[in-house]
């Protein structure tokens, strides 16, 4: 037992110190020339591509997807995943429109926006955590339950015309900057203060890297395994919010995609599913890409079906690129 | 009786016939004869799917594979084109296979030869795949798949769909005993409980992982095929949204998610299950909703009781040690 432990130990150790360290730091490089690679193409085929007007807009699309991402580089770094923040921002989204309907004030809509995503996260942290279903199969599980929630509450009709007091969250100007950046700004800063300059950070690697042994020494596993679910899915409700606050409409088939884009992002920008890796600067250019290729396509006349193309084939290269300097870093 | 898979296939046996009851509750219509035909065509796509990715599972890694709904729809596009380029149709169904093996071995050697973890390799690939088979195709439909060719999904052959006599119980029987019966199987199953062991007592794990990756997109070629036949038509979006429902089919039938444990028989009865309850529904005209949240429950208890009854299986072993 011991020596499947201590080797157990050691190998999360080399994951967490040796590989890591010039990985990651490689890997934020490695995304920034893509992403000047992917500005240079795109910028020599339009020259409408870098206008002020046209690189809000990239920003303003990118909002949800970001701060959903924050808490998925959370729950990835954890050693989890969660394939239902889709549902999550989908059953948030139409509480949050159903509740407009009703001509609840922004001051109720919103906490039940956001208590509505940090409630399912909770949920699915708990189902992981209790009954020790592993990740992908429980949130799974509640991807198909949120969806069917969804499909209950909305009832195949579209939830349009809501009112834009929120609007001015994303679309709105703040210091002569749009105002998501600022939304973007606050949110990774937290998350980057909770990870990195905290004991519930401290604990969160801690789990990542070798889950038995952070057992063994006192970590309190579940509760903070729950919190990260929770912590995620709160996320996923303010997406919700700023989702509505943008385009002021719910639609059937909200959330399809955020999922796959989210952990795509988050690969991108250098976690690591096994755990107790993973960067928030590199994930939020993991977005940031995604989202300019999805623009970029559009405005050079490409159609915009050659996006996934290329985020699959970026996160080929980029996965290829790392395990080839893991193997020869070891 | 006591032995846990034993007991996963009362367990879904019992389940099957609930939903049948349930079914015959809920619509007048659902039992008849025609019923059966009519279920079993949904049958086999799903069916096949949820094979391979149980097979990819219970060699563990832990293996999974997200890109075969992706593989199905890039092969089905494949296999029409190169009809419409004047190729054979049968030639360019053997050649459809051959290339969902060549997909399944991109993503054999990210994770078998790389070792990226599958769970990123084979996202990587299915965004790839399935934005090309989007990409090449504008999402427009390929057709002009001839009559003669439908009679393999579209035929019936006692009551039963053809492609269920051609395809589905022939892999299923295969595959069956190729777990049961075989050394590869005990070597699946050796490499899914303890990688290590397995490895120590000659087991070449990673070449095994590799050669099931690859089976993987060859059998996702097979339902490129059969979707091919029943549609007379190459979808681009084909096989979209059956990464998950296979996964949720394999797991709900007993695979374990690290491998080592599973059945195929378990796939077939999981595959049964969700079928019965789609067609239930869809007659007694009831939302699909409800369909969703019932494999979404299912899916999370069956895990849950299995943890259960492996917990128990576990104290009665130490019991009985001491």
């Amino acid at each position: 037992m011991w020596t499947t432990l201590t080797s157990e130990a050691s190998d999360a150790r080399n994951r967490a110190s040796v590989i890591s360290r010039p990985i990651r730091i490689g890997r934020e490089v490695l995304l920034l020339i893509a992403l000047g690679v992917l500005v240079a193409i795109f910028a020599s085929q339009s020259e409408f591509f870098l206008s002020e007007r046209n690189l809000t807009t990239i920003l303003r699309n990118s909002v949800d997807l970001a701060v959903v991402c924050a808490g998925m580089t959370i729950v990835i770094i954890l050693g989890g995943i969660d394939v239902s923040v889709g549902g999550i921002v989908a059953v948030s989204a139409v509480l949050i429109g159903r509740a407009y309907q009703y001509d609840m004030p922004d001051m109720v809509v919103v906490p039940i926006g956001l208590a509505a995503g940090a409630a399912l996260g909770a949920m699915n942290g708990a189902i992981i955590a209790k009954s020790r279903v592993p990740p992908i199969v429980a949130t799974l599980g509640t991807m198909y339950i949120f969806i069917a929630v969804l499909f209950l509450v909305i009832g195949g009709v579209w939830i349009s015309g809501l009112p834009n007091t929120l609007s001015f969250l994303v679309l709105g100007e703040l210091f002569g900057l749009p105002s998501g950046l600022f939304v973007i700004g606050a949110i990774y800063g937290l998350s980057w203060l909770m990870l990195r300059r905290t004991p519930w950070g401290q604990r969160v690697v801690a789990i990542g890297c070798d889950e038995h042994a952070a057992r063994l020494v006192g970590i309190r596993v579940d509760r903070t395994k729950i919190q990260a679910y929770a912590l995620l899915g709160l996320f996923a409700g303010l997406a919700a919010v700023l989702y509505v606050a943008r385009l002021r409409n719910v639609e059937v088939n909200i959330g399809t995609n955020i999922a796959l884009e989210a952990i795509a992002a988050t690969i991108l920008g250098g976690a690591n599913i096994r755990g107790g890796i993973g960067s928030l600067l590199g994930t939020l250019m993991g977005v940031l890409f995604i989202k300019m290729t999805q623009n970029g396509l559009v405005l050079i006349g490409v159609s915009s079906l050659w996006e996934t193309v290329v985020i699959g084939g970026l996160l080929i290269v980029v996965l290829v690129l790392d395990a080839l300097e893991t193997r020869r870093t070891s | 009786m006591n032995d846990p898979l034993t007991q996963r296939m009362v367990f879904l046996t019992g389940l099957l016939v609930l939903a049948g009851v349930a079914g015959a509750l809920l619509s007048p219509h659902f039992l008849q004869g025609s019923t059966v035909g009519y279920l079993l065509q949904y049958v086999p796509v799903l069916g096949v799917l949820g094979m391979a990715q149980t097979l990819v599972m219970l060699s563990g890694g832990p293996g999974i594979d997200l890109s075969v709904g992706a593989t199905m729809s890039l092969v089905g596009l494949a296999i029409a084109a190169m009809f419409g380029a004047g190729v054979p149709l049968l030639l360019a169904c053997a050649a459809g296979l051959v290339i969902g093996g060549l997909l399944g071995a991109v993503n054999a050697v990210l994770v078998c030869v790389l070792k990226v973890p599958s769970l990123m390799g084979t996202l990587a690939t299915f965004f790839a795949y399935s934005g090309l088979a989007l990409a090449l195709t504008g999402g427009a439909p390929i057709g002009g798949i001839p009559d003669w060719f439908a009679g393999l999904a579209q035929g019936r052959f006692l009551g039963i769909p053809v492609h269920m006599w051609v395809v589905f119980v022939p892999l299923a029987v295969v595959l069956h005993v190729m777990l049961s019966r075989t050394r590869i199987g005990s070597h699946i199953y050796a490499a899914g409980n303890d990688e290590r062991a397995a490895f120590l007592s000659g087991v070449k794990v990673w070449r095994l992982r590799f050669g099931l990756y690859c089976l993987s997109g060859v059998i996702a070629g097979l339902a490129a095929i059969m979707t091919l036949s029943w549609f007379q038509a190459a979808r681009p979006d084909a096989g979209e949204g059956m990464e998950l429902l296979s996964v949720t089919v394999a797991v709900l039938g007993g695979a374990h998610i690290f491998g080592g444990i599973g059945r195929i028989s378990g796939t077939v009865l999981a595959v049964l299950i969700v079928t019965t309850l789609q067609v239930a529904l869809q007659l007694a005209n009831i939302s699909q909703a409800w369909q969703l949240a019932a494999i979404g429950v299912l899916l999370i208890c069956s895990v849950m009781a299995d943890n259960a009854v492996g917990d128990r299986l576990r104290a009665a072993a130490r019991r009985a040690a001491s």
